[in-house]
C-alpha cells in the first residue's frame, strides 16, 4: 500500500483488524455492514488528497497554547469510595477483572 | 405549575432523559433562570450517559465546570437533555433513549447532536439549556429548531466535565431564545479555568457591556461557497434577506472565496473520528460504564464484548474510521494530511477576516429533515458542510433565526450563521443582536404550549 494514495475500497480483512485494534466485537453481518459503510466514507474523504498540503506545517489544536503547569501542591481528590461507585463489579477494595497474566492480547 | 411539572407535562418530544426537581437558587445574574444540561456534561445529581447504554446509570462523582457556574451565578438546572450517543450526529435519531422530534413539526428531526437541549428551548419547556458543539452540534439544531445557538471561541469555556468526544473541536455553549440571553449565560460560564488545560489564559471580553451598540461601518463578508444550488430555494431566500436587512443596517458587503469550504467535512470525518477512537478508549467495562454479562476468559474479550454491547451503530463507526485513520501505514496519509488542512483552512479563515468582520451564511443547507430520512451515514455529515470549518479553525460561531419555509408542507425554521475570529465573541454577539432587533423570526414560537 502506497501510503500517499488513500484506498476507498476496505476488505474484510481489513474491517476485521481495525475492529480488534479498537476492541470491538463484531459480527459476520456487522463486518459487511461496516465495509459498506466505511467503504462510503472513504471515497468521500478520497477528496482530501486533491488537497496540496505541500510545506503545509500540521496543526494539531486550534489554539496552540504551550502546557499550563499548576503549582506543584496537594489538593482534593476523590475518594476510593466514589471512585469505586460506578465500577460494575468489584472486588472488596479492587475492579474486578478477569486473569490478566497468560492472556495473548 | 412548577417548572418540574410543565416540563413533564409538556415534553411530548422526548427532548429530556431525566427531569428533576428544582432547587431553591442562589442569588446571581442568572437567579431564577431555568436551564436544561446536556446529558453528556457530568451533573452530580442524576445521571450522565450521553445518550448510550454505555453509561446507563453513571452518576458522577463532580460537576463539570459549566454546571458549577451555572448554580453560583442563581441558574435554576432542570434536569438532563437527550443527544445524539456521545454527541456523534446531526439527527438526535442515534439516542440510545429514542429519537428526539422536532416541535415545529413531530414527523422531522431537531438535528443533532444537541437536539434535546435546541427542542427544550424551542418548546419552551425552559429558558435556556446548554449543549456541545464538536462540528455544528450546537448551531445546526439550534437552526432546525428555530432558536439561538452560540458556540464560543475554543477554549473561551471550560470543557473539564464535557464529556470527550473530540477534544480539539469540542465546546460548549448555549442555546437561548435571544442573544442577550446567550450573552449573559456565557458571561457566567466562560473564563479561565484550571481544570481544563486548553481554557485560554487571557482576559476574557464582557459580553454583555456594549451588546446593543451597533457596529458602524460592519464590512459582512459573504462566501460564494455559502450560496447555491446545494441549500434548498427558501434557504437562499432567507439569507439573501438577512443580507439585505443587514444593508439597511448600514453594513457594506464584501464577496468572498473560502474554497475550503468543500473539503472541511471530510477533514472533520478524520480529525473528528480519530479523537473519539482515542478518547472512547476508555470505555473498557471495568472502572465505569457497561460491562457484559457473559463469562470472559480474558481482558480482550471482556473490552471487545462490554464495548461492542455498550456502543451504538454510530459510535462504533466512528471509532473504527478514527482507528483506521490513526493506524500504521495510513497515519499519514488521512490523520497528518488532515492536519496540514486544518492549517490551510485556518490560513484561509485569517485571510478572510482582513477584509470583514463577520462571515455570514446559512447554518445548513436544508431545514430539518424527516425522522429516519438519512440512514446512509456520508448524507447526514454533509448537514455539518457550512458548521464544521469553525470547529477545525477554533473561532466563535451563532445561529440565529432569521426566516421560515413552507416547502415541506409546515412552518420550518431556517437559521442564519455568522462567524467571526478568534476571540471576537463580543463582536459576533454584537452583530447577532443588530439582526436580532431588527427582526421578530425569534418571537416565534412552534404550535401551541400549555
Amino acid at each position: 500500500m502506497n501510503e500517499n494514495q488513500p484506498q476507498t475500497e476496505l476488505t474484510d480483512d481489513e474491517i476485521r483488524h481495525v475492529a480488534h485494534l479498537a476492541r470491538l466485537a463484531i459480527t459476520v453481518s456487522e463486518v459487511s455492514k461496516a465495509k459498506k459503510d466505511l467503504t462510503a466514507i472513504f471515497t468521500h474523504i478520497s477528496r482530501l488528497s486533491a488537497v496540496d498540503t505541500d510545506g503545509v506545517q500540521p496543526l494539531d489544536h486550534p489554539t496552540e497554547l504551550l502546557n499550563h503547569l499548576r503549582e506543584d501542591t496537594r489538593s482534593d481528590t476523590l475518594s476510593q469510595q466514589q471512585v469505586l461507585a460506578n465500577a460494575p463489579v468489584i472486588k472488596d477494595v479492587y475492579f474486578a477483572v478477569p486473569k490478566v497474566l497468560g492472556e495473548s492480547i | 405549575m412548577s417548572t418540574t411539572q410543565h416540563i413533564k407535562k409538556n415534553d411530548i418530544y422526548n427532548a429530556f432523559h431525566e427531569i428533576w426537581e428544582t432547587e431553591e437558587p442562589s442569588d446571581g445574574v442568572l437567579h431564577g433562570l431555568c436551564i436544561a444540561i446536556k446529558d453528556n456534561i457530568v451533573t452530580k445529581k442524576g445521571t450522565t450517559t450521553c445518550g448510550s447504554k454505555m453509561l446507563k446509570g453513571y452518576n458522577s462523582p463532580f460537576n463539570a465546570t459549566v454546571v458549577d457556574r451555572l448554580e453560583n451565578a442563581g441558574a435554576v438546572l432542570v434536569g438532563k437533555t437527550n443527544c445524539d450517543e456521545f454527541a456523534m450526529g446531526s439527527s438526535t435519531e442515534h439516542c440510545a433513549w429514542g429519537p428526539v422530534k422536532n416541535p415545529w413539526d413531530t414527523n422531522r428531526v431537531p438535528g443533532g447532536s444537541s437536539g434535546g437541549s435546541a427542542v427544550a428551548v424551542a418548546a419552551n419547556l425552559c429558558d435556556a439549556a446548554l449543549g456541545s458543539d464538536t462540528g455544528g452540534s450546537i448551531r445546526q439544531p439550534a437552526a432546525l429548531c428555530g432558536v439561538v445557538g452560540y458556540k464560543p471561541t475554543y477554549g473561551n469555556v471550560s470543557r473539564y466535565g464535557l464529556v470527550a468526544f473530540a477534544s480539539s473541536l469540542d465546546q460548549i455553549g448555549t442555546f437561548t431564545h435571544s442573544v442577550e440571553d446567550a450573552a449573559k449565560i456565557t458571561q457566567c460560564i466562560s473564563g479561565y479555568d484550571e481544570l481544563d488545560s486548553t481554557s485560554y489564559p487571557e482576559t476574557h471580553p464582557d459580553l454583555c457591556e456594549n451588546l446593543k451598540n451597533p457596529i458602524k461601518h460592519l464590512r459582512i463578508g459573504v462566501p460564494s461557497q455559502y450560496i447555491g444550488s446545494n441549500n434548498e430555494t427558501a434557504v437562499n431566500d432567507a439569507i439573501q434577506d438577512a443580507i439585505d436587512t443587514y444593508k439597511k443596517l448600514g453594513a457594506s458587503i464584501v464577496e468572498l472565496e473560502l474554497p475550503l469550504t468543500d473539503v472541511g467535512i471530510s477533514t472533520y470525518y478524520v480529525l473528528a473520528p480519530a479523537e473519539a477512537s482515542s478518547n472512547l478508549a476508555r470505555y473498557d467495562g471495568i472502572r465505569y460504564g457497561h460491562r457484559t454479562d457473559e463469562l470472559c476468559s480474558d481482558l480482550f474479550e471482556l473490552y471487545s464484548k462490554s464495548r461492542a454491547e455498550g456502543f451504538g451503530d454510530e459510535v462504533k463507526r466512528r471509532i473504527m474510521l478514527g482507528t483506521y485513520v490513526l493506524s500504521s501505514g495510513y497515519y499519514e496519509a488521512y490523520y497528518n494530511n488532515a492536519l496540514k488542512i486544518r492549517r490551510l483552512i485556518c490560513e484561509e479563515y485569517k485571510t478572510a477576516f482582513e477584509s470583514c468582520d463577520v462571515i455570514l451564511g446559512p447554518t445548513t443547507p436544508t431545514v430539518a429533515f424527516p425522522l429516519g430520512s438519512t440512514a446512509d451515514p456520508v448524507s447526514m455529515y454533509l448537514n455539518d458542510v457550512y458548521t464544521a470549518n469553525t470547529n477545525i479553525a477554533g473561532i466563535c460561531g451563532i445561529s440565529i433565526p432569521c426566516g421560515f419555509s413552507e416547502e415541506h408542507g409546515s412552518r420550518l425554521p431556517i437559521g442564519l450563521h455568522l462567524q467571526c475570529a478568534w476571540h471576537e465573541d463580543a463582536k459576533l454577539l454584537r452583530i447577532a443582536q443588530m439582526f436580532e432587533s431588527a427582526t421578530t423570526f425569534h418571537t416565534e414560537r412552534p404550535g401551541a404550549i400549555a
